[in-house]
């Protein structure tokens, strides 16, 4: 459907476009992330284009999504991640980031996407480009820890300042908790062992957020 | 009064193992103790029938367990009927919280808050499973379960639970209200204040002068 808008692409920057393919009726285009913010741009503001809609950005993290059979989910009840992290190969390049582009007044629609090695965990914001993406970056910098130079206030945006690591990342251990107060000290019966809070030799007062100038007793 | 089996904290030890209390504690009753134990146990039935059947609730309320919580409240299963009545929005004149679904990490100091402000006696209904165990949502998120972080009377089971099921354990933290023994020479015990500690007697010790 929105090939055309593809050869308008590779015809206009035949230098940013690494690949396309066309997936169930959804037109891809690989791009170079040097030319991400250029792209975008041209999307945006060419009348034979018109994507004045960022739909999504999101996020995938392949790092198991070639080894694992599960289609790289883990499983929630086994322990701290469910493979060998050791023994996988690394995928390279680990991250994707894919943007979903729409127009609304020519019925088309278009996703771009950008490969990111685990290295170099960079991206160009396109805030300048179109408003919603502030908090979408916001967003995949709060689940996958992908750094966008130039956005105005890159905090997170779901989870609590306290929280350490990026949680959807197939490395984050899947029954890590940091809680922000302590617990009640008593054995977990429910869940059974595991590295999560009350098994595996892990008391339940240890399992909250240390916070530096609070006392964790009060909570005013 | 005895409609359901309450589990017994010590689990099901036949009735024949249990040691008798007569022997365990030395015990020496006059005629005073055992006017008192009289006076102590009305005492305690009539108190615990008015906390049973005036519970003023505290709806903790966070997720889809919110609709069913209103249609307990409403119509035709009306939680009214048995002496829950009003919802209050503010935890200093609730005597129930009822924490109706899945509480976020980012939330607890929240619900912890909440707790804290609520004035004695009080009690906790975990609502639905989320509330009780953190249901599905076993993930970075979500507390796995309100007795985490702050101590629960029943857990009422379902996802979410029927209306009929938060009756039930309303009924059941109604027993256990009602089962409630007040004893007439209690001390409240201030462990940072031990001198605090003679002044401090109860209602009904203040009254008899003990």
């Amino acid at each position: 459907m929105a090939q055309a808008l593809i050869d308008l692409l590779r015809e206009t920057h035949p230098d940013a476009v690494v690949s396309s393919h066309s997936h169930k009726g959804d037109e891809v285009a690989v791009v170079r992330r040097e030319k991400l913010q250029e792209v975008c741009r041209f999307l945006k503001e060419d009348p034979r284009a018109d994507l004045k809609l960022l739909a999504q950005i999101a996020a995938v993290d392949l790092l198991t999504y070639s080894t694992e059979s599960t289609g790289g989910a883990a499983l929630a009840s086994i322990e701290v991640p469910a493979y060998d992290l050791a023994r996988k190969p690394a995928v390279e390049p680990r991250f994707q980031v894919a943007y979903n582009l729409g127009s609304v007044a020519r019925k088309h629609r278009l996703r771009l996407r950008v490969e990111l090695r685990s290295d170099d965990l960079k991206l160009p914001s396109v805030t300048g480009i179109w408003r919603t993406a502030d908090w979408w970056e916001r967003y995949v910098y709060d689940m996958f820890g992908v750094e966008f130079v130039g956005h105005p206030n890159l905090t997170r945006i779901m989870l609590y300042p306290e929280f350490v690591g990026f949680p959807l990342r197939k490395d984050y251990p899947v029954r890590k908790r940091q809680l922000l107060i302590p617990e009640l000290d008593f054995p977990d019966l429910v869940r059974g062992p595991g590295p999560g809070p009350g098994g595996a030799g892990v008391p339940m007062s240890q399992t909250h957020v240390g916070r530096k100038n609070v006392d964790p007793t009060t909570y005013d | 009064m005895s409609r359901l089996p309450v589990w017994k904290p010590e689990g099901n030890v036949p009735e024949s193992l249990h040691l008798p209390q007569e022997q365990t504690l030395p015990v020496m009753l006059t005629r005073r103790d055992e006017a008192l134990g009289w006076f102590e146990s009305k005492l305690s039935g009539a108190l615990g029938w008015a906390r049973a059947n005036s519970l003023f609730q505290y709806p903790f309320v966070t997720a889809c367990c919110g609709m069913e919580y209103m249609s307990v409240m409403a119509g035709r299963y009306d939680l009214a009927r048995f002496g829950a009545e009003f919802p209050r929005f503010t935890p200093r004149q609730a005597d129930l919280l009822m924490i109706v679904g899945t509480i976020n990490v980012k939330q607890s100091p929240v619900l912890k808050r909440v707790y804290d402000q609520m004035c004695e006696p009080k009690w906790v209904m975990a609502f639905g499973v989320c509330a009780s165990s953190g249901g599905f949502y076993d993930n970075y998120a979500t507390l796995q379960g309100a007795d985490r972080i702050i101590p629960v009377d029943v857990y009422v089971p379902g996802c979410p639970p029927r209306p009929e099921q938060v009756l039930d354990g309303l009924k059941i933290l109604q027993e256990k209200i009602q089962s409630q023994r007040h004893q007439a020479h209690s001390v409240e015990r201030a462990p940072d204040a031990p001198e605090l500690e003679k002044k401090k007697t109860s209602f009904l010790g203040k009254l008899l002068a003990r």
